[in-house]
């Protein structure tokens, strides 16, 4: 566990980051290409290299979040997933691989993930980020209750 | 020195998204199951944040503090939107993370989120190559 901000300050900051942000630095939010840019780290740098800097800084907040909290500890064991999946911690970590697999297929074929289409594309009123993120819950409700059902409750 | 403004402002955002409880497992789990909706007001709160601040920006030109015109354009439509979406739905509600929270859970110490983060890396990769492939093909 690290802060538990309620949801409407922590929704207002994350939705107010993305124009400051924009302000800032020229740049409009958009996490998943991040990783398209370490795929590309052999090819000379782009226009979009700034997104691997931003996704490197990413971690950096994590730590300093459970550090204020007084909760950061390097966890070894993949709880509370395995206990959540019902499944040992090798297991756990072949579900998080090809997990994190279709994040990454699924991300560029759609053209973003939750930053760039559910929060940016949305509240542009673009009609591909509806579309994508109305699949992404789709997905994740279908995948959430089919584990539930196999599991037989477990889950 | 550009390089370090990016890698401050990914470092506020993910100090965000640990905030907002974005990084728990339980959290994201709870959302699908709907008996814990603390991340739909999240989600909720923030899109009509954004929308609000970009419109304002819109409305003053779209341009940064420097000058530079900032492009607000909508991502393209087309049919594989949805069908990618649903897949990225999946590996969401498996993993429990997304691309950016998955890399700060690594911060807070997760380790077992480097399996996901290895797993987007590769999903990446896979479908980059695959749509090169369909390019030459």
């Amino acid at each position: 566990m690290t802060l538990d901000w309620p949801f409407w300050i922590a929704g207002a900051c994350i939705g107010g980051f993305v124009p400051l942000f924009a302000l800032v630095s020229g740049k409009v939010l958009g996490i998943s290409s991040g990783y398209s840019e370490l795929c590309a780290l052999a090819k000379p740098a782009g226009p979009e290299r700034w997104k691997l800097w931003f996704a490197l800084g990413l971690p950096l907040g994590g730590l300093a979040a459970s550090a204020l909290a007084g909760t950061h500890e390097l966890a070894t064991k993949a709880e509370p997933v395995s206990s959540a999946l019902g499944l040992g911690d090798v297991a756990t970590l072949v579900v998080l691989l090809v997990g994190g697999a279709l994040i990454g297929h699924g991300a560029r074929t759609a053209g973003g993930c939750t930053s760039g289409h559910s929060i940016v594309g949305i509240a542009l009123g673009a009609k591909s980020s509806l579309v994508a993120t109305l699949g992404f819950m789709a997905g994740g409700f279908a995948a959430t209750w089919a584990w539930v059902a196999l599991a037989g409750g477990a889950a | 020195m550009k390089a370090l403004l990016f890698v401050a402002s990914g470092a506020l955002f993910g100090f965000l998204l640990s905030a907002a409880r974005a990084t728990d497992y339980a959290a994201i789990h709870g959302m699908f199951k709907l008996t814990d909706l603390h991340l739909f007001g999240v989600i909720g709160v923030a899109i009509a944040t954004a929308a609000l601040g970009l419109f304002v920006l819109k409305r003053a030109g779209a341009r940064s503090l420097a000058g530079a015109p900032i492009s607000l354009a909508h991502k393209p439509y087309h049919k594989a939107v949805f069908l990618g979406g649903i897949v990225f739905g999946v590996g969401w509600a498996l993993s429990g993370t997304c691309p950016g929270t998955a890399l700060a859970q690594l911060g807070e110490g997760k380790a077992y989120a480097l399996a996901t983060v290895l797993g987007i890396v590769g999903g990446t990769w896979l479908r980059q190559r695959q749509g090169q492939a369909a390019k030459v093909a």
